[in-house]
């Protein structure tokens, strides 16, 4: 597993020049006011005429304007009005009669609209759940007028409390204060039965019995009420029903629904789950995520996740992560391209900063840069032409691209990674006779030559603790260790010679006690050096600051010899030196005559 | 005369002779024209299969026999008309009027055939059918010449643009004739 991190590392192809785009622009409608995400779009060749169209339930605002859509070519040729926000679009063949036309599955709220022709055909509801049976009689007894409003809020209230989940009716009431409204809202609906339903999250299809094109399929919906439906095409019966941990929120099936099928489920709790012909458990296969899912898709045995953090994962149909991708912001939809005339297939990410990257593998191939956030896209066949993109942005543009036929993607590695410089073979000579007739030896006598090794480290080690011991006992240390004298010495030696300047500073490093009574003298051979003062009173040493004491020195010999010199300090009635130090003498240049 | 038209045949085409490439993309209506034109006015409208490949069609048209390479605008067929470029006297660039959505995809074809070796030197005319006139959505000819670019991508060549409709023929006599005129004296002016 690797990760990149795209954050970091800016995309280098943005300080090479420009590249001819890869995609022609086919068109660009900035106010097509087209409000969706990706689970709303798809395109489809729903009048069996060759000419693929595009479908899109349109948001709208969100609670007004709900449409479906459908586009041939640039046109719009059909709007028909949904009553409620849509949460999906498929197309599926439901039949097997001549002439192949598909029907138009939308989603929205518990319901399943169907349309074929372009024409409202069948509306399917999902089968209603149990109600609580306390609920239950708490309408029953405001409907027999046993207790009143208040009462009715009150007890509905500790209902949900205590994590019943309440239908949608006490769910609104519960949202009412006025009590005006409070009693209005139970006339209305008091009389009517009470019902529990769910809401249809996503919508997918399933081949049912044959792997054709144009086989007929299922329908399979995920719901808020944490279960997966399979949906018989023609009977509309629920053929199957399978209960998650969490709310499914984006599904991806493979398979035929007879013989054997994988549906991958990415959920709100930010698992991944995957449910497969008579497997109860599921609980076995889970990928669990550190983050919140923005878009799920699969290209064969891959899984492609995107995540809340601005990452893009990767794992295979067995639950193991192969990398990750850090993005520079964060994403909003992702979209999967294969592109079989081409055998081009690649993950489409479009991010807040209203770039769309492609991605072959973990590899950055391509950026496609948008006036606006891409909010929906879809990669297919489109009219007559199989590589088109359609985007649709967050204030309402429309836009399509084509794929060139000369593009290619090349599986650059845009993003760090080890330098090609790697892996190129260095020019190692051949091992010479010398070199393995040394490493025979290092391997027979390793354990004898280690020994020796460490002998003379410890050795070592104790000889210099010897000379330490030997230097403190005799003061030879330019650092005093008495803490009663706790002095710092230094010496330097100015000049070429035959005369130099000997400069001793003399600190004294405690804090508040002053060092009196102290001297200076030196040692050295009175054959060679001839010391201008060999003896240097010194006066109180005030803690902290810095004092040089100078004398000169004449050397006497002309051989080019020299000597060590050393310092002493020392304190008056004592014999033993604070600190020493010793100088060695560098070789006086002779004096020439002129 | 006799000499130069002995001379014009040892370098591969006779007198009146004249090869033509017919391209554009698919569904665009190009073996739908060449059926027009080989059946003349007894025109039956026949059912047209996607081509494969390419067909070869002979004609005549206003005195020259011509020898049309009618290509197939599949994808994948594509790369195949470059095969033909160099052979060719005279190009039939057929549009799909109808289709706004891929008159994208037909300039980045004809840019990429303008800037093909075997062509870009050669002053071959180009003859552009603006075709399916018939249909509700067809944009006019000149809206067709703005949106492929004709302008800025033809520099060096003949061209002529013509609304056309394969089915019922408008149009496609007007084209060929121009072609056949611009090709004619072109052959005039290298003897």
């Amino acid at each position: 597993m690797s990760t990149v991190d795209l954050a970091k590392q800016p995309v280098q192809e943005n300080k090479s020049e420009p590249k001819p785009s890869k995609w022609l622009d086919a068109y660009h409608d900035p106010v097509a006011s087209l409000y969706t995400f990706t689970q709303c779009i798809t395109l489809s060749d729903i009048q069996a005429d060759g000419d693929w169209k595009l479908i899109i339930a349109d948001l709208g605002s969100g609670s007004t304007n709900m449409k479906l859509k459908v586009y041939k070519g640039t046109d719009l040729i059909s709007e028909n009005t949904i009553i409620d926000l849509p949460t999906g679009v498929v197309t599926f063949y439901m039949d097997t009669h001549e002439p192949r036309t598909p029907a138009i599955a939308v989603a929205s709220g518990p319901f399943i609209y169907i349309y074929k022709n372009l024409r409202p055909y069948f509306k399917f509801t999902l089968p209603p759940l149990e109600v609580n049976s306390m609920e239950e009689d708490l309408w029953n007894q405001v409907k027999e007028g046993r207790i009143n409003v208040y009462v009715l809020r009150e007890m509905l209230e500790g209902m949900r409390t205590d994590g019943t989940t309440l239908t949608v009716r006490s769910l609104r009431y519960l949202q009412l204060t006025d009590a005006g409204d409070m009693i209005q809202f139970c006339e209305v609906y008091k009389n009517s039965p009470l019902k529990r339903q769910t809401v249809i999250t996503s919508l997918n299809t399933l081949k049912k019995s044959m792997s054709e094109d144009d086989a007929i399929s299922c329908l399979v919906l995920g719901t808020e009420d944490k279960s997966i439906y399979v949906l018989d095409p023609e009977a509309f019966t629920v053929l199957a029903t399978m209960n998650l941990p969490s709310v499914p929120v984006f599904l991806s099936v493979t398979g035929m629904f007879d013989v054997e099928y994988r549906i991958v489920v990415a959920c709100r709790n930010g698992c991944i789950y995957t449910l497969k012909r008579g497997v109860e458990d599921i609980s076995k296969n889970c990928i669990e995520l550190s983050s919140q899912i923005v878009g799920m898709e699969r290209l064969n045995k891959t899984i492609y996740v995107a995540c809340m953090d601005q990452t893009l994962k990767c794992f295979t149909s067995k639950g193991k992560k192969m990398w990750t991708v850090k993005l520079p912001k964060s994403i909003t939809t992702i979209e999967v391209v294969d592109y079989k005339p081409r055998g081009f297939k690649a993950i489409l990410v479009a991010l807040s900063s209203a770039e769309v990257h492609v991605y072959k593998e973990k590899y950055l191939v391509d950026i496609i840069k948008t006036d606006d956030i891409v909010t929906a896209m879809r990669f297919g066949r489109f009219g007559r032409e199989d590589g088109t993109l359609v985007m649709c942005t967050s204030s309402g543009g429309l836009l399509i691209k084509i794929l060139k036929r000369s593009a290619s993607f090349e599986e650059k590695d845009m993003s760090g990674g080890p330098p090609a410089s790697q892996n190129v073979k260095l020019n190692v000579p051949k091992k010479t006779k010398l070199f393995v007739d040394q490493a025979l030896r290092e391997r027979e006598n390793g354990v004898t030559m280690h020994r020796t090794f460490q002998r003379d480290l410890y050795l070592l080690r104790l000889n210099t603790a010897r000379q330490y011991a030997k230097a403190l006992s005799n003061s030879m240390n330019p650092i005093s260790t008495d803490p009663s004298e706790p002095l710092k010495l230094s010496a330097q030696i100015q000049g070429i010679g035959p005369t130099f300047k000997l400069t001793v500073n003399l600190q004294n490093t405690s804090l508040s006690q002053a060092s009196t009574k102290l001297h200076i003298t030196f040692d050295y051979d009175d054959k060679l050096y001839n010391f201008r003062r060999t003896y240097i009173p010194v006066p109180m040493l005030v803690p902290g600051l810095n004092y040089a004491f100078e004398t000169y020195i004449e050397c006497l010999n002309d051989k080019g010899v020299s000597d060590t010199v050393k310092v002493y300090v020392l304190r008056e009635n004592k014999s033993v030196p604070i600190i020493t130090g010793v100088i060695s003498m560098p070789v006086s240049e002779t004096l020439v005559v002129v | 005369m006799g000499f130069l038209s002995r001379l014009a045949s040892l370098f591969g085409f006779k007198k009146n002779e004249a090869n033509i490439l017919v391209v554009g993309l698919d569904n665009s209506g190009k073996s739908t024209i060449l059926n027009f034109l080989k059946q003349g006015d007894k025109n039956v409208p026949v059912d047209t299969v996607p081509t494969i490949g390419l067909n070869v069609e002979k004609m005549k048209a206003a005195n020259i026999e011509i020898t049309a390479f009618d290509m197939s605008g599949q994808g994948r067929y594509r790369p195949l008309w470059e095969q033909y470029y160099k052979e060719c006297q005279g190009i039939i660039f057929v549009v799909d009027s109808s289709d706004k959505l891929r008159v994208v995809v037909a300039r980045d074809e004809l840019e990429r055939m303008m800037k093909h070796p075997d062509l870009e030197r050669r002053n071959v005319p180009v003859l552009f059918f603006a075709n399916k006139m018939d249909k509700r959505d067809a944009v006019s000819s000149v809206k067709v010449s703005t949106l492929m670019g004709l302008n800025e991508v033809i520099h060096n060549k003949n061209w002529h643009i013509v609304a056309s409709n394969a089915i019922n023929g408008d149009g496609i006599d007007e084209g060929i004739t121009w072609l056949a005129d611009v090709m004619k004296s072109n052959m005039a002016t290298k003897k």
